[in-house]
């Protein structure tokens, strides 16, 4: 396995490297060039990368859009303004220009790591987190709630196939009491095997944190290659825009 | 025989329950030995395997291991679960980490282990259960049965000269089973001590030394698979008669073949 922090790495630099430069250019290199990598070296099909990508796309255009476009009373709102009944709608080239280099500035950043959370397991982020040195308390508490994240998936897909088995959701208000239950003993569940772990963990000898060997990984000097080229073109597209 | 591990008229009542779950159970574990225990659900199974392991603490009642009184200080607690480990009813939730190589160095650790130590311990625990091939699994990937395996390597990898597994057989289909009596047959040739708690007639009398069979919160046998299944009490506590097997065994009796390893006449004339 490759080492995860040499992936985790290259997204935090190509993150520092879109917000510090500022350059819509720079934005729109780190997405082709984090695109590229997921896809090519991690084998990441690029419908995926793109989905989640266009997905975040998506909420970013709202937010921009609030940034390019203003509304007032009068017609000095920007450049061009369109009267809209009483109100007046209007943009200028600088709000357009800020909107812009906000979108590919945060959308350089989301490739970046879209990346990382595209080709690194989250245990494999753990790893990482405790090599950084983050408090015990938080990682202990990531590992056991994504592990419960599966369980408790299986268990609210069982109680779920249980109720409709039985017409629980035959009708919009059946479905809604059903609903209501299923929340109440998802919860009696998730205590349940809360307190079971507990009693597991203990047998085990557990004082205080859940210690754990650290996983061996490989160092790809393939990947140092690539994502020191791809550095080095961020670094120098900045500098020539 | 040595004794190894000795519960002596244990007591115990759940915070906020109106009976005791166990009433006076007592319980003398020889080293070495494989021990089968029986009963209906609910007659306190679990609850005894949770004195075992200092997890429930008796009221009144004592548990000794090596002869010596348990004490419920830290130490103590911490010597008695590096002796005696226990797999639990449900592998799914007593894997608390995404990888299964974490999860089974956890209580290596635990013990105050070096690192170097607890990677060799994981490593001869996943070869024992015979599951190196999906050390880089995540855990929510395997099936009930790898589970399993991962749950009893994380126990086996403390090495714990008594391993307590409760009920895991339930869930398994008979190759996962088989895999599992064949690890629990490994230990017992290293000179391990196992208690197994399981429903299933066949693989108690004939796996254990000893079946023990427990009602209503006590212990009401526990003596030999024959001597056990000569009582007709008992073996109506372990279960109604087998239709095949009573008829079997009619026969065998007809033929003067009594005495088998699994005979139920008793049963059958019991019930």
């Amino acid at each position: 396995m490759v080492d995860p922090a040499q992936k985790a790495g290259l997204a935090a630099l190509v993150m520092v490297l879109c917000l510090v430069s500022d350059k819509p250019t720079v934005g729109l290199a780190a997405v082709f060039g984090m695109c590229g990598l997921a896809t090519f070296w991690a084998a990441i099909p690029l419908r995926v990368f793109c989905g989640v990508l266009v997905a975040e796309a998506a909420f970013l255009l709202m937010t921009v859009g609030g940034v390019a476009v203003s509304i007032g009373a009068s017609p000095s709102v920007g450049t061009w303004a369109f009267a809209v009944g009483p109100c007046w709608v209007g943009t200028s080239p600088s709000s357009l220009a800020l909107a812009w280099r906000l979108a590919t500035r945060a959308l350089g950043s989301a490739a970046a790591m879209n990346f990382l959370a595209l080709t690194t397991p989250l245990g494999d982020l753990l790893e990482v987190m405790r090599g950084l040195r983050l408090p015990v308390l938080l990682i202990d508490l990531m590992t056991v709630v994504y592990r419960f994240v599966f369980t408790l998936m299986d268990s609210l897909v069982r109680m779920h196939t249980a109720q409709e088995s039985r017409l629980g959701y035959a009708s919009f208000q059946r479905g809604m009491v059903s609903a209501g239950l299923l929340a109440g003993g998802l919860f009696v569940d998730a205590c349940r095997r809360t307190r079971r772990l507990q009693t597991a963990l203990e047998s085990r000898g557990c004082s205080r944190d859940l210690r754990v060997l650290p996983i061996t990984y490989r160092r790809d000097s393939g990947l140092y290659r690539v994502e020191a080229v791809l550095l080095c073109g961020l670094v120098m597209i900045w500098s020539l825009s | 025989m040595r004794t190894i591990l000795e519960l002596d008229n244990l007591h115990y009542r759940y915070p906020g329950q109106g009976f005791l779950a166990l009433k006076g159970a007592s319980l003398v574990v020889p080293e070495g030995r494989k021990l089968a225990v029986m009963g209906r659900n609910g007659c306190g199974k679990s609850t005894l395997f949770l004195h075992c392991n200092g997890i429930l603490k008796p009221n009144p009642g004592t548990v000794r291991l090596d002869g010596r009184e348990l004490r419920y200080d830290r130490g103590s607690l911490l010597e008695l679960r590096r002796q005696v480990g226990i797999v639990f009813q449900s592998a799914e939730d007593q894997l608390f980490s995404a990888s299964v190589a974490q999860d089974i160095s956890f209580g290596p650790l635990n013990l105050g282990l070096s690192e170097q130590e607890a990677r060799s311990r994981v490593q001869a625990a996943a070869e024992t259960c015979e599951i190196l091939d999906i050390m880089d699994r995540p855990v929510h990937a395997l099936s009930a049965g790898q589970k399993t395996m991962v749950a009893l390597a994380g126990v086996l990898a403390m090495d714990p000269r008594v391993l307590i597994v409760d009920e895991v057989l339930g869930n398994l289909d008979p190759w996962a089973r088989s895999q599992v009596l064949t690890v629990l047959g490994r230990l017992v040739d290293r000179g391990k001590t196992v208690l197994m708690s399981t429903h299933d007639l066949a693989v108690a009398f004939n796996w254990a030394d000893i079946v023990v069979v427990m009602k209503d919160g006590r212990v009401v046998a526990a003596d030999s698979p024959e001597n056990v299944s000569r009582d007709a009490d008992m073996m109506n506590l372990v279960g109604p008669p087998d239709p095949w097997l009573s008829r079997a065994s009619r026969e065998n009796e007809s033929r003067g073949m009594l005495g088998s390893r699994l005979s139920f006449g008793s049963a059958a004339k019991g019930g």
